[in-house]
């Protein structure tokens, strides 16, 4: 199974507190860390511009809110991140090549394989 | 003829033998006899009758024995008109001409009216005195009789060609004819051969003496005789009901007697062959029918055919021009016409109440003044289709309204044209899909929410199971764990369809996350004021407090039999603070690690709450302290 490289910083932006801990562990699991775990846009907002990290994992829906600023952010920082979401096809993104996007609910291959690719643009 | 006036006995009568009779009257003679033109001699002071071949039908059963009698007794019947006549010629030598005379002759024992062209010409004596007269003269009946129909039946057309009410149209045309033909009783009947009777739709009466017949009679009413007449398409005519041996016993001569009839002329009307109508006239006196009669009868029933068929089809076109016209009124759809340059010809009230104008004002505006300029293109390019020969068109467009709303409508069109396919203009019915397009959006929404939170609970699910069923506990202990926290998740969600996805309360919330404390009997007290959360809060909550209950259970006071939970919560300014607080149970002490659940009342409380939150595994139980801030969001208060 290809891997991210251990050691690779992963924020977290996740408003479910068991989908978050879960995927927390997922990412611990796989020899990454957890950078900073947001529930919420503000949070997140915070983390992505004073953490540091490699890569980053934004819920769409965050309470009502969209993570489109956080991604816009990213973006313009060149930091890749990976869209999870439960919206399917109907995800209101766009304007982001090269992003990874999770359905939920995504099993810990499909996590390990979208860290793995984007973690490979990072050289 | 000259066979007979050579024979006669000249000698024998006041004019004695041929040899003796004047120059003038014998070249007159000859004249006469030599003529296929008819012609008569009246000779003599009492007017002696001489006649060529030509002339002999003319006085009827009086040929041949007029020949050699005189004017007044050969032309009794008619002497009070044609009398006057020869004295006048007589006397004062000047020839007489006259045309259509009517003349009322009894020719073949019956009278009969009759018309006559003829000439009265003096012949003069030696001695410069009237003679005789010679008499030109042929019968016209057939041509006035003619003519009369002719002018009757125009003066007939005239009215009821303006007459759309098909029963009035039948009453007019036998008023007419009873007026004309001078009877007691006029009518016409439709017949229903299938239904065995016929209806007499209208009967002229001359005055009120004469009954009514009017209305619908079982066929063979007037005669079996009559009605085998109807149904071969022969005329039916009885001069005289008292003399005719046809009707002599038969229940049609009582029938005439008792409605006071002796003479009938029933002339039928056949359809594709069969017998479809009939007119008849009656008269409380004896008449000789003429086939002039039969023939106006005939024409007149004709007339009356056409013509009611005219008015009902007139009717039935009216009345469907009303249906179209209500439904064109009372449509809850759209409908409009248009002339080919887009200009509105017509609109239902539908299309003004749509577009929030009165319809009348609707038309003689062009359909583009309610498109867009693009949409105005695409209405054109419809319009260029269908005169292209696509037939109708089908297609959705943007409508603006004078009031400013914008409104979707689907129109279906189609190209209207005359008899030889030339385009006249459009016709059009649209239906506003405004609502039905918003409502799809919403059911799209309402599928994509449906789908995000199938799938968000899924995830959760998955976490649930990821959570507990890692580690090391027993596979037994961690399955009955992870049953109990879906349980846990499952009664969060009944709790929200309880309030159909809107707010819950913190007790509601609490009281979910901890019900399974509750089987084991009151050992749980739950206390505090109303406190208002949104529908993700209390999931998390709910999850929550399931993880202190759970460990209440199999950790902490609730093992001890006199142990129990407080759970008590508090609002002051604007912050929450709620205390979960164990007593009378085991000494407790701080577990090694964090399980899940503690890792999850941490998180949900902070995430869901940015609540503080202070474990305390000291003292005579465990404590759980929440300090939350109110916001407007999560956790808003009353």
């Amino acid at each position: 199974m290809t891997a991210p490289p251990t050691g690779t910083r992963v924020l977290i932006v996740e408003d479910e507190p068991i989908i978050a801990m879960t995927a927390e562990d997922l990412v611990e699991d796989m020899g990454c860390t957890v950078a900073g775990s947001a529930a919420s846009l503000a949070e997140a907002l915070d983390l992505a511009r004073c953490a540091s990290f490699d890569i980053a994992m934004l819920d769409i829906n965050l309470n009502g809110e969209t993570s489109l600023p956080v991604a816009t952010l990213l973006h313009d920082a060149g930091v890749p991140f990976i869209f999870t979401t439960g919206y399917g096809s109907a995800a209101p993104i766009g304007g982001f090549p090269g992003t990874e996007i999770l359905k939920k609910p995504y099993g810990a291959l499909d996590l390990t394989t979208a860290l793995a690719r984007l973690a490979a643009r990072l050289g | 003829m000259g066979e007979r006036i050579r024979k006669y006995d000249w000698a024998a009568s006041p004019m004695g033998a041929r040899e003796t009779w004047p120059s003038t009257l014998r070249v007159t003679l000859d004249l006469c006899l030599n003529s296929p033109f008819p012609m008569a001699i009246y000779w003599g002071p009492d007017l002696r009758l001489l006649y060529n071949d030509g002339w002999s039908p003319i006085p009827g059963k009086r040929h041949p024995e007029a020949l050699g009698r005189p004017a007044y007794e050969v032309w009794s019947d008619i002497w009070p008109v044609v009398g006057p006549q020869f004295a006048t010629v007589m006397e004062t030598g000047c020839g007489y001409a006259t045309s259509e005379q009517h003349l009322p002759m009894t020719r073949f024992g019956r009278l009969e009216e009759s018309y006559w062209d003829y000439s009265f010409t003096p012949i003069f004596g030696k001695d410069g005195r009237v003679s005789g007269v010679l008499n030109q003269g042929h019968e016209v009946t057939a041509r006035v009789k003619e003519h009369e129909r002719h002018m009757l039946m125009l003066s007939l057309s005239d009215r009821l060609r303006d007459e759309d009410e098909p029963d009035h149209i039948v009453a007019m045309a036998v008023e007419r004819l009873g007026a004309h033909m001078n009877v007691a009783r006029a009518g016409y009947a439709e017949v229903d051969l299938a239904g065995g009777t016929f209806d007499i739709v209208a009967n002229w009466r001359r005055d009120e003496g004469v009954p009514d017949v009017a209305g619908i009679h079982p066929v063979g009413a007037f005669g079996a005789d009559l009605h085998q007449a109807m149904l071969a398409g022969a005329v039916f005519g009885v001069d005289d009901a008292a003399e005719d041996r046809r009707v002599q016993g038969q229940p049609v001569a009582h029938r005439y007697t008792r409605l006071g009839v002796r003479a009938g002329l029933v002339v039928p009307v056949l359809k594709g062959g069969a017998y479809a109508a009939a007119i008849f006239v009656h008269h409380d006196a004896p008449r000789y029918w003429t086939t002039h009669d039969e023939r106006l009868l005939t024409t007149i029933a004709e007339q009356i055919w056409q013509e009611r068929n005219r008015a009902r089809a007139a009717r039935a076109l009216r009345e469907s021009e009303r249906r179209h016209r209500l439904i064109f009124e009372q449509a809850n759809d759209i409908v409009f016409t248009a002339g080919l340059d887009q200009t509105i010809t017509g609109a239902n009230p539908a299309a003004g109440r749509a577009l929030g104008v009165d319809a009348n004002t609707l038309v003689g505006r062009s359909i583009g003044e309610f498109l867009s300029t693009e949409q105005f293109v695409r209405a054109s390019q419809m319009l260029t289709n269908k005169l292209l020969g696509h037939g109708a068109t089908r297609y959705e467009v943007a409508v603006n309204t004078g009031d400013g709303r914008t409104l979707q409508w689907e129109v279906n069109s189609t190209l209207a044209t005359d008899d030889a396919g030339t385009p006249l203009g459009l016709h059009a019915i649209a239906r506003d899909v405004t609502e039905r397009h918003r409502h799809e959006q919403d059911q799209r929404r309402l599928i994509d929410e449906l789908n995000h939170r199938v799938r968000n609970m899924l995830a959760q699910v998955q976490g649930l199971a990821q959570q507990t069923l890692r580690g090391d506990r027993p596979a037994a202990v961690a399955r009955q764990a992870f049953q109990n926290r879906l349980g846990a998740l499952s009664a969060a969600y009944d709790l929200l369809t309880a309030e159909r996805w809107g707010s819950t309360t913190l007790a509601e919330t609490i009281a979910t996350g901890t019900r399974e404390l509750d089987i084991e009997g009151a050992r749980v007290s739950r206390r505090g004021p109303h406190v208002e959360l949104s529908p993700k809060t209390a999931v998390s909550l709910v999850m929550a407090f399931h993880e202190l209950a759970t460990n209440a259970r199999d950790h902490g006071a609730l093992r001890a039999d006199g142990g129990k939970v407080d759970i008590v919560w508090q609002v002051e300014g604007d912050r929450l603070s709620i205390a979960w607080r164990e007593s009378g149970g085991p000494p407790v002490s701080a577990p090694s690690r964090r399980g899940f659940g503690l890792r999850m009342v941490e998180r949900a409380l902070a995430s869901d709450l940015s609540a503080r939150v202070t474990l305390d595994f000291s003292g005579d139980g465990f404590t759980c302290r929440i300090d939350a801030p109110l916001t407007a969001g999560d956790g808003s208060s009353q």
